[in-house]
């Protein structure tokens, strides 16, 4: 039939035309620069290598203030001192990167890569650097580390870093509270317990998957052990059995006083804050130190929420900068990430979007100390020394991997 | 006599149900966009802010463009994803075709599939094509899931269409694009333009498919949307959300009238 020889004519130049789209697609680039060879390559030639190239960093975009400062200051600072277009690449999950890094690994596409840097840390950099799909050891190399502590530079929820990404930003973890609403807040594990006992339906977490969610389940496995917290920095079958069995028993025991009776949870630290600010909860919590003063700057929270920590603790981590192993353009990704370790940055940042100063006061000029010294803090921000004296270090992913898991199936689903 | 005043009395409640339905996330939404300090126990918003907007309107904000982009893609793949449609359409319409059934499931197995493990599949066929990091292959992939939607809404509206009116032009004279031009494309038009809307939605929407395939080198609305909603501003999430809904809104009233002025 006629028709029938139209339809065949017509896909066969659809699969033609694909077919030459695929041969016409430019082959990509060699990388510049070799990791193996860094350690012979001074630092000038890195940025020479560096100038006049555009670098993409795929980094979570959802915030004005974290993007107007980006958009605007860091480009300009990168343009002007190192010559580099600086491109954005919101990433919402970089989950989904390592993925695409992943596939990208198996299909031996080892250059011309769309990320050249990626902010990182925890779960994702272990996949990352099991897989072999981050580009290094380079850390080491920067010469912008050493304002950087040590204890940033070795363990990355229990992962060795071994230089295959650089330390960058630090958080930690806070309580919020209504003062309108509240005096004096739980500050232990212990007395939070006993406060959500007596006020029934006033307390929830963010279920996991959710980042915030799975923050608080770690504290409750941490602190219910009564075990020392670095025990928990190495993963040990026996340590995890005993911690996971009382820290599932504190929540089945708080999960009936939960609000809906622990029926349901809400998904994202988005909604929590949501039943905060309504009245329908009375605590928040969120990994960022600065979360409530930046929520009561954009009119999310009233003037008289504050923050607070655990008398045992609360954890903390950095955040780091990786190189992808295809990058394009590696020695561009190099000069990028050691503007964003220098002080200069660091400083700007925490002035522009909040957040605690990451770097060791001690390898600073005077007038740069100085500048830290004078550092604006929200009105809701709790003092650097008071987050200092209560910091945590995360523990072994496989801890969070498996309790995660075990909280799925023994609490969730019950 | 009573149930004649209660149905039309009925049926304005049900329509204005309906409406408030439709209108209420959107309502929300907008208010959202410009309220400050909005949260119990004040029922309207307190304070208002244009900072959302403000900051929407700002060249660094990177929305015009993405928005252009996405209107770019969803163009070309509604267009492309309608003309291999409707040569399949038919051939599926025609009912001797043997095992239908079985080449409407295989056609549906990509929308089926879970999201990220079609994604990924589809990103490692498009890195041995050459075809990631660029916009043609991001208009490429969203064909993949566009191409069945758009199928199965025109087989309803060709099934429809009686083939003796081919037989007839043809009888009179007509060759087979004349056939096409003045018989077969005005009857199908409808569901052309139905199928086009649907195939636009598919691309616009996409999220995964352009971060994955277009490498973030093709930045569309969903990408930038879609880190505002989780865990992040509210007031610029709810403004992007309004910007995402608002064409293919003016889209479907559009063609609402046309389909009305068809019939």
């Amino acid at each position: 039939m006629r028709t029938g020889r139209l339809r065949h004519g017509f896909s066969v130049v659809l699969c033609a035309g694909v077919a030459l789209a695929a041969g016409c697609a430019p082959e990509p680039a060699g990388p510049d620069l070799r990791a193996a060879d860094l350690a012979a390559t001074p630092w000038e030639t890195i940025r020479a290598h560096a100038r006049g190239t555009t670098v993409h960093v795929g980094m979570w975009a959802g915030d004005e203030a974290r993007n107007r400062f980006f958009q605007g200051p860091v480009t300009e600072a990168v343009a002007a001192e190192l010559g580099v277009t600086l491109r954005i690449t919101p990433l919402a999950d970089v989950a989904d990167l390592v993925s695409k890094l992943l596939n990208e690994r198996r299909a031996g596409r080892r250059s011309g890569g769309s990320i050249d840097v990626v902010w990182i840390n925890g779960e994702n950099f272990r996949t990352a650097r099991q897989a072999g799909v981050l580009w290094g050891p380079f850390a080491d190399h920067l010469p912008n580390i050493v304002h950087y502590p040590d204890a940033a530079k070795h363990r990355d929820f229990g992962t060795d870093i071994d230089g295959f990404e650089a330390p960058w930003e630090v958080a930690q973890f806070v309580f919020a509270y209504d003062t309108a609403r509240i005096t004096d807040p739980p500050r232990t594990l212990g007395a939070l317990r006993q406060w959500i006992e007596r006020h029934p339906g006033r307390f929830t977490y963010p279920a996991v998957p959710d980042f915030t969610g799975s923050a608080f389940l770690r504290h409750v496995l941490v602190h219910a052990s009564g075990l020392d917290p670095e025990a928990f920095l190495h993963f040990d079958e026996a340590r995890y059995a005993a911690a996971s069995a009382r820290a599932l028993d504190f929540l089945a025991a708080i999960r009936p006083h939960l609000w809906r009776g622990g029926e349901t949870y809400p998904a994202t630290p988005a909604d929590l804050n949501r039943l905060f600010v309504n009245h329908e909860i009375d605590f928040s919590m969120n990994y960022s130190p600065s979360f409530a003063s930046d929520r009561i700057a954009r009119g999310e929270f009233p003037e008289t929420v504050r923050t607070f920590v655990l008398e045992e603790g609360t954890l903390s981590n950095y955040s780091y900068l990786a190189v992808p192993f295809n990058a394009s353009n590696p020695a561009g990704a190099l000069a990028v990430i050691d503007h964003l370790l220098s002080p200069a940055h660091a400083l700007a940042r925490v002035r522009a979007i909040g957040g605690l100063f990451p770097q060791s006061v001690e390898s600073l000029t005077p007038g740069d100390r100085q500048a830290v010294a004078l550092l604006p803090r929200g009105p809701a921000t709790l003092a650097a020394e008071t987050l200092a004296r209560h910091r945590i270090p995360e523990p072994d992913a496989e801890y969070l991997v498996r309790f995660e898991r075990d909280w799925l199936r023994e609490v969730l689903q019950q | 006599m009573a149930a004649g005043v209660a149905s039309p009395m009925l049926r304005v409640t049900a329509l204005g149900a309906l409406g408030g339905l439709a209108a209420g996330p959107l309502v929300l939404l907008a208010v959202t966009s410009v309220a400050h300090h909005w949260y119990w126990p004040a029922l309207v918003p307190p304070q208002w802010s244009l900072r959302a907007w403000a900051y929407l309107a700002t060249p660094g904000a990177g929305v015009i463009e993405a928005a252009a982009t996405s209107a770019i893609l969803g163009t070309v793949v509604a267009g492309t994803a309608v003309a291999m449609a409707l040569p399949a359409a038919r051939a599926l319409a025609a009912r001797h075709v043997r095992g239908r059934r079985v080449v409407l499931f295989g056609l549906l197995l990509p929308v089926l599939a879970p999201p990220l493990a079609a994604a990924m599949g589809l990103h490692s066929v498009f890195l041995r094509l050459g075809l990631t990091d660029s916009h043609l292959g991001v208009a490429l992939v969203h064909l993949v899931p566009a191409v069945p939607y758009a199928t199965l809404v025109l087989a309803g509206s060709v099934a429809n269409f009686d083939t003796d009116l081919e037989a007839q032009a043809r009888t009179l004279g007509a060759r087979p694009a004349q056939v096409w031009w003045h018989v077969i494309l005005p009857a199908v038009a409808p569901g052309l333009a139905v199928a086009g809307i649907f195939a636009f939605l598919i691309s616009w929407s996409q999220y995964l498919l352009t971060l994955i395939v277009g490498g973030g080198r093709v930045l569309t609305l969903p990408l930038l949307l879609v880190g505002f909603v989780r865990g992040g501003d509210e007031a610029v999430g709810a403004a992007l959300s309004l910007v995402f809904i608002a064409p293919p809104l003016v889209l479907f009233a559009g063609v609402a009238r046309l389909l009305r002025e068809f019939r």
